[in-house]
């Protein structure tokens, strides 16, 4: 049954290769991550806002955006939108635009709960001493927002890393592509895709524990 | 605005399209309803061993949803399909190599889901049906499994919103699923804008569907509380 030689050192003959692809993976996920961050908090406050005029489409948009796969989106902006806006997106530009969409949607359901799961109280204790409304939210509704929003983000970010890893089917050269590249010259297919499989694990695990460390920064006495 | 303009659309293209489209669209549902009813099954297993008294059954558990938990469809679809198959001799086809790669990645999140639905069933419920003389296992089926089930529903349903958007990544290892039939189609007609947008309203249509389908379902299950 185990005919197969494994060969491990392909793997580590390449390491500084998966090592890139991965840095690679983080930066595009980090990016996106922000960009979706503050999306989503405009579509959020578009929907918690009074205006039905506004509700109503961003509604809409986490309802469209969440109802697509990512792998649609990468297509579709890659191949699709570049060819329509007459523009050549990178790989790279095309996968940061579409992870930004689909982390939109679900960091703006994110930060709608967690502005909703504010006391009203709170709000209405800062306006009774005097705070306008802008400062009301600045000072006294956000920095509690963020601390209900912290566990959720931090999941949202680990499927935007999750997501990454999608990237190579748009020719971007992270670290699945290095272990399809390696299965193609060598046809070593296990000890590549395991390797990356265990980064992705151990980045996973690493960055649980920053969210725990932030979470507990963050707690209020 | 000019480059917008330059571009001729063709959605002439999306109604020539939809008899293949159909045929992939049974083969996504064929694949998510499969990987959705064993990963079910598949989830509740885990979720009891998790719970087990036995403690490296407890902890075998763990991992396995820590791990599975962490890595991605993608890399784990190229793992089975070309790593396994590459290890062992065995050559599974696309769609088995989907299939079993959908299941066991979500059954480490339905194991989770049932675990905190077990957990929400409050502890008198298990002792009322001890000192009514179910046993262990009937005690289980008949009084806890049913109430946390019902809690459960909506986070499943979530789920399997996700192995069907989800499902779309076996495309790249060549199913002719909704995904894969689009790529084809997208080579033959030079479309991509109009048949990426058409898919991308197949998808979310499906995803509604089951949306409205679940609301149904919990208002079914929510029946007794009227």
């Amino acid at each position: 049954m185990f005919a197969y030689a494994f060969d491990w050192s392909v793997v580590l003959e390449h390491r500084h290769a998966f090592l890139l692809g991965a840095w690679l993976d983080i930066w595009v996920t980090a990016i996106s991550f922000l960009l979706a961050c503050v999306l989503g908090m405009a579509v959020a406050l578009l929907r918690v806002s009074g205006v039905r005029l506004f509700r109503w489409p961003a509604f809409a948009y986490v309802q469209l955006v969440r109802g697509v796969p990512l792998l649609v989106f990468l297509y579709w902006v890659y191949f699709g939108l570049a060819v329509v806006l007459g523009v050549a997106f990178t790989g790279v530009q095309a996968a940061i635009i579409a992870l930004t969409l689909t982390g939109s949607a679900y960091t703006a359901e994110i930060f709608r709960a967690a502005i909703g799961g504010v006391d009203r109280g709170q709000a209405e204790a800062a306006t009774a001493l005097g705070f306008a409304r802008r400062s009301t939210f600045r000072h006294v509704v956000f920095p509690q927002a963020i601390r209900i929003a912290l566990p959720p983000l931090g999941n949202t970010f680990v499927g935007l890393l999750k997501g990454a890893t999608l990237i190579s089917v748009i020719g971007v050269a992270d670290m699945v592509f290095v272990a399809q590249d390696i299965n193609l010259t060598y046809f070593t297919p296990f000890e590549p895709f395991t390797a990356v499989g265990l980064i992705l694990i151990v980045l996973v695990a690493i960055f649980s524990l920053v969210v725990t460390g932030a979470e507990r920064f963050l707690r209020l006495p | 605005m000019s480059a917008l303009l330059a571009y001729a659309f063709r959605w002439s293209v999306v109604q020539e399209s939809f008899g293949q489209l159909e045929h992939g669209l049974r083969i996504t549902l064929e694949l998510s309803l499969v990987a959705l009813v064993l990963s079910l099954a598949l989830g509740l297993i885990v979720a009891l061993c998790r719970m087990a008294q036995f403690a490296p059954l407890r902890l075998a558990a763990y991992a396995y949803i820590q791990v599975f938990r962490a890595v991605s469809l993608y890399i784990y679809v190229l793992w089975v399909y070309f790593g396994i198959a590459g290890a062992t001799g065995i050559n599974l086809s696309p769609l088995t190599a989907g299939v079993i790669a959908l299941t066991i990645l979500n059954s480490a999140y339905m194991a989770e889901i049932y675990r905190s639905a077990l957990g929400a069933v409050d502890r008198g419920q298990h002792e009322a049906a001890t000192s009514l003389g179910f046993g262990r296992v009937r005690g289980f089926t008949t009084v806890v499994l049913p109430q946390a089930i019902r809690t459960a529903v909506p986070s499943l349903v979530n789920q399997f919103v996700d192995i069907v958007k989800d499902s779309s990544i076996v495309a790249i290892i060549g199913t002719m699923d909704l995904m894969g039939v689009t790529n084809q189609l997208v080579g033959f007609y030079r479309a991509p804008f109009e048949l990426y947008t058409l898919v991308a309203f197949f998808y979310l249509t499906i995803v509604l569907v089951i949306s409205a389908l679940a609301a149904g379902l919990e208002r079914h299950l929510q029946r007794h509380l009227r």
